[in-house]
């Protein structure tokens, strides 16, 4: 699904623009925010596997600009986590055995 | 007047009776502040993500209320001062839930009124078919009838 926001920065971009892109191998992932695709009103911190989605190994958030996500959801989203976290549903650290 | 939520997690060690009386003493306390206890949802024994006072499972207990803004200060004295509870989170629902739930809500009186839409469809078509064998033996009857006449 793309949403018609991104359509119009790929258009705007020039010809010459795309062309380095090809020549550079820059592989470029379409930026789509989850939750304004699946029309979500609230994110709930106590569904904690949709939260996990969203977090690092470590049990770090996610930015933005690597999950996607707009700032609106962004910010509700970063609000659930630490709200979960707090109830121990989600880890502040999780510790990755060596 | 504002919705609220509070989540605490109790000692899952404590035995059925203390955590009934426990998860009691929380209501009444709501109850006597001019407090509306909505509904109290109990999650039961949970694993915790982390140790919590060297504990690794906890009760989990949800109460909505509808309350004035005194609530909380009422609740974190009370979770404070008891050494039962772990861990305890108060919170006012923001629009985004009330809408969220306004929404889900209107889904589900939908998907109701569907389901009774299609029974009601069913119902209309069994009654049909009753009065057609109706009609097949009426013709029947009328068929013996006849014989009989040209008998
Ligand atoms: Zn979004």
């Amino acid at each position: 699904m793309k949403r018609p926001m991104n359509k119009n920065t790929r258009n705007g971009r020039n010809a010459l623009n795309k062309q380095m892109d090809k020549k550079n191998f820059k592989i470029r992932r379409k930026r789509v925010c989850r939750f304004c695709t699946s029309n979500d009103i609230y994110i709930d911190f106590k569904n904690e596997k949709r939260l996990v989605r969203f977090l690092t190994e470590q049990g770090k958030i996610i930015p933005r600009r690597t999950s996607g996500n707009c700032a609106k959801h962004q910010r509700q989203l970063a609000l659930a986590i630490k709200r979960a976290r707090h109830l121990a549903l989600i880890p502040y650290v999780a510790d990755i055995a060596r | 007047m504002a919705l609220y939520e509070t989540i605490f997690i109790l000692d899952s060690l404590l035995p059925p009776e203390e955590i009934d009386k426990q998860v009691d003493r929380v209501k009444e306390l709501l109850e006597t502040n001019n407090c509306k206890v909505i509904e109290i949802d109990r999650w039961g024994k949970r694993r915790l993500a982390y140790e919590i006072q060297k504990k690794q499972y906890g009760y989990y207990v949800v109460i909505e209320f509808d309350s004035d803004g005194t609530a909380p200060q009422l609740l974190s004295n009370e979770f404070n001062y008891n050494d039962k509870v772990l861990r305890y989170m108060t919170y006012r629902f923001n629009k985004n839930i009330i809408k969220d739930r306004a929404k889900s809500e209107l889904k589900a009186a939908k998907e109701t009124k569907e389901l009774e839409e299609k029974i009601d469809e069913k119902e209309a078509k069994v009654e049909p078919v009753i009065e057609a064998k109706k009609v097949e033996t009426a013709e029947e009857g009328k068929e013996t009838e006849n014989e009989k006449t040209n008998e």
